[in-house]
């Protein structure tokens, strides 16, 4: 397996950190890290998704010393101004303070989480990509939304990753906690420039505490030739609200992990995603809801478009642990193949250790619905309108649930103009 | 206005239509009745234009114009309405973006430009009123989540709004309860004109009682076995079906 790296490449790159902050939680966390490597596809959780790209990418950026790239301030100030929302932004996991307004946000406080470590959600932290996140992250930042934020315009999470001068690879770490009774909306925007590869490895640990509420939207748009693997772990207290949803509409070899962990009674989740797969594209989504308590509840939609040479990987579990009684859990993943060297793999995942427990799941692959067409078409729409209406529609069940709705406009003007891209004979 | 002749159709190796021969003029109501299986279903999507059945013999025209060669939207275009036996669900794709983009692709084939968007709000609540539809529909799914007789109205609503020149009504009262019945029937009615055909395609009189048809043709094997007006529907439900398939092997 080629996915191993030295501690002494590692430990390099730890040297190249600004302010080199070897704590000891980074030396664990990069022995830790070295001692595993990247995941195989011999773990279970990885079987269909193979990291040796990433590994590669890595141990070139390792041994090349390059500096990276600096930041691309037309594409962040175009990016900023497409949403409105208080900034902060991450360029090649650097900070920008200066580009920051959501930083200095009324009822937000922020600080560096050098230690990285605060707010880390317990038992959720000593997966190899978390810990290599944490020992090699330039920047942390740390949130804490107050109990008194009235949640007016979304804090904005920009990550540009540049690799315009060579291969590069960056972690972006952020740490949310949200205060008892507060509300808070993000949302998260990943964008990516440059010819060379990328590799990028995010991880966003959210706590809610009692009561409190989150509106959280994560839209990925890399550039075809940049990878990512992101982590997001929610622990919800109890009866603490979020609704995730995620759309993966760019990138080569995506990997997203969503951890949710349900820890007081009454909380509850809607984790929505829609993802698009394009020839030479791959794209996982890994899903994980434990209900630790009960009644708790967690709804999981996601859907999928693919079309060409691509895969996509849909695992979507729910845990019902002992004592978890009054749990509600659903699983639901749709996914449409528009073209036959498109390829899903789609599994919806329950362990039950609870009574009274209401679970349902139900996956789907297939195409475009023959006879829906044609009843377009005998209103008058031509076959290839009926065709893009109807994707367009699959796709829309989606959009349309976004936790902000402020963000429907430009997540339709995204998925319209995604819809282009991947059929271009279907989607005009 | 339509006319077949000699029509041949199939649907993979099975000949459904046998030799069916029928004239439909502007301004006419006509009743196609028939047992199960005797082909009313696959006359309707044949003069829709269904890829599913094969015209392997006779012709179709429509205002004079072969109709085999059109796709079914260029058909819609020129004025071809089917009514759906059993409506499609589409969700994601509200009723009122379905209506005014049909509306609309009409309109671009008769060289207008797009419908107004009050004056289409304005002419769907119009229709719906008269079809006793909550103007709610129109904003959701295409017949998601619709009942049987919601589908239907949601139907008539389309056919209303399209005002089509010939219109193919496929089972249109099957599942309906007596108001829903009246309210479809009161739409149909309401579209009746000189200068528009309509055929219904029914194993019941009962719609007939509420649309009374000009003609009313009985299939039976693919083809027609007997023509007459609507005393015929009265006959037939006093004798079956059987009777005239004893007629059509005699025939």
């Amino acid at each position: 397996m080629n996915s191993q790296i030295s501690i002494q490449e590692l430990t390099r790159a730890l040297h190249r950190l600004p302010g080199t902050e070897q704590t000891t939680e980074r030396r664990r966390a990069l022995q830790l890290f070295a001692d595993h490597g990247f995941p195989g596809q011999r773990e279970e959780d990885w079987k269909y998704t193979d990291l040796s790209s990433i590994a590669k990418i890595s141990r070139t950026w390792l041994s090349a010393d390059a500096e990276p790239d600096g930041p691309d301030l037309a594409r962040i100030h175009a990016a900023m101004a497409s949403i409105d929302a208080a900034w902060i932004v991450f360029a090649n996991g650097s900070l920008l303070r200066d580009l920051s307004p959501g930083l200095s946000e009324p009822g937000v406080s922020a600080s560096d989480a050098v230690e990285l470590d605060v707010v880390a959600v317990p038992n959720r932290r000593d997966d190899p990509l978390s810990a290599l996140n944490r020992a090699l992250s330039r920047d942390g930042l740390r949130l804490q939304i107050k109990g008194d934020n009235a949640a007016a315009r979304p804090i904005g999470i920009l990550t540009l990753d540049a690799a315009q001068t060579a291969v590069s690879s960056s972690q972006v770490r952020v740490d949310i906690e949200l205060a008892p009774g507060s509300a808070a909306r993000f949302v998260e925007l990943h964008l990516s420039t440059g010819e060379h590869e990328h590799y990028s490895n995010c991880v966003v640990n959210l706590v809610a505490n009692p009561a409190s509420s989150c509106d959280y939207v994560r839209i990925q748009q890399r550039d075809i030739n940049h990878s990512q693997t992101a982590r997001l772990n929610l622990r919800l207290q109890q009866d603490s609200h979020v609704r995730h949803a995620a759309f993966d509409l760019g990138g080569k070899l995506t990997r997203n992990d969503l951890q949710v962990d349900l820890v007081g009674q009454g909380a509850s989740c809607v984790l929505d995603g829609l993802y698009f797969g394009v020839p030479g594209r791959h794209i996982d989504n890994h899903i994980r809801v434990d209900h630790c308590v009960g009644p708790s509840t967690s709804m999981q939609d996601y859907r999928g478009i693919l079309t060409g040479k691509c895969r996509g990987v849909w695992n979507g579990k729910a845990v019902v642990h002992k004592g978890a009684d009054g749990t509600d859990a659903t699983q639901s993943n749709h996914n449409l193949l528009l073209s036959e060297h498109a390829e899903i793999n789609a599994k919806p995942e329950l362990e039950i250790y609870a009574e009274d427990v209401k679970c349902a799941h139900g996956t789907t692959v297939g195409q475009l619905d023959e006879q829906a067409i044609y009843y377009l078409r005998t209103r008058g729409i031509d076959e290839s309108a009926a065709r893009r209406i109807l994707t367009g529609a699959f796709a829309a069940i989606i959009v349309e649930k976004s936790p902000i709705p402020e963000l429907l406009g430009i997540l339709n003007e995204k998925v319209v103009a995604e819809l282009q891209k991947i059929a271009p004979g279907v989607v005009s | 206005m339509l006319k077949i002749r000699n029509l041949d159709a199939s649907i993979g190796d099975t000949q459904i239509l046998r030799g069916l021969s029928l004239n439909v003029n502007a301004g006419e109501v006509h009743a196609i009745m028939g047992p199960n299986g005797s082909g009313k279903s696959t006359l309707a999507q044949v003069i829709a234009g269904h890829d599913d059945y094969v015209v392997t013999g006779g012709s179709i025209t429509f205002k004079g114009e072969d109709l085999v060669p059109l796709a079914p939207e260029a058909r819609a275009r020129e004025g071809i309405f089917l009514g759906f036996q059993y409506p499609v669900e589409i969700p994601g794709v509200n009723n009122a973006y379905l209506l005014k983009a049909a509306v609309n692709a009409k309109r671009k084939h008769q060289g207008l430009g797009e419908i107004d968007a009050f004056e289409f709000l304005k002419l769907a609540r119009e229709k719906m009123t008269m079809l006793d539809m909550d103007p709610k529909f129109l904003h959701r799914g295409v017949n998601q989540g619709f009942s049987g007789g919601e589908k239907k109205r949601n139907e008539i609503l389309q056919m209303a709004m399209l005002e089509p020149e010939l219109a193919i009504l496929d089972e249109t009262d099957s599942g309906l309860d007596i108001d829903a019945l009246k309210a479809v029937a009161g739409g149909i009615n309401a579209l009746r004109d000189p200068a528009r055909a309509i055929i219904l395609v029914t194993h019941y009189q009962r719609l007939l009682d509420y649309v009374e048809p000009d003609h009313i043709h009985v299939l039976s094997e693919g083809r027609i076995v007997r023509s007459g007006d609507k005393s015929l529907a009265h006959e037939l439900e006093d004798k079956g079906y059987e009777w005239l398939q004893d007629i059509a092997s005699a025939g």
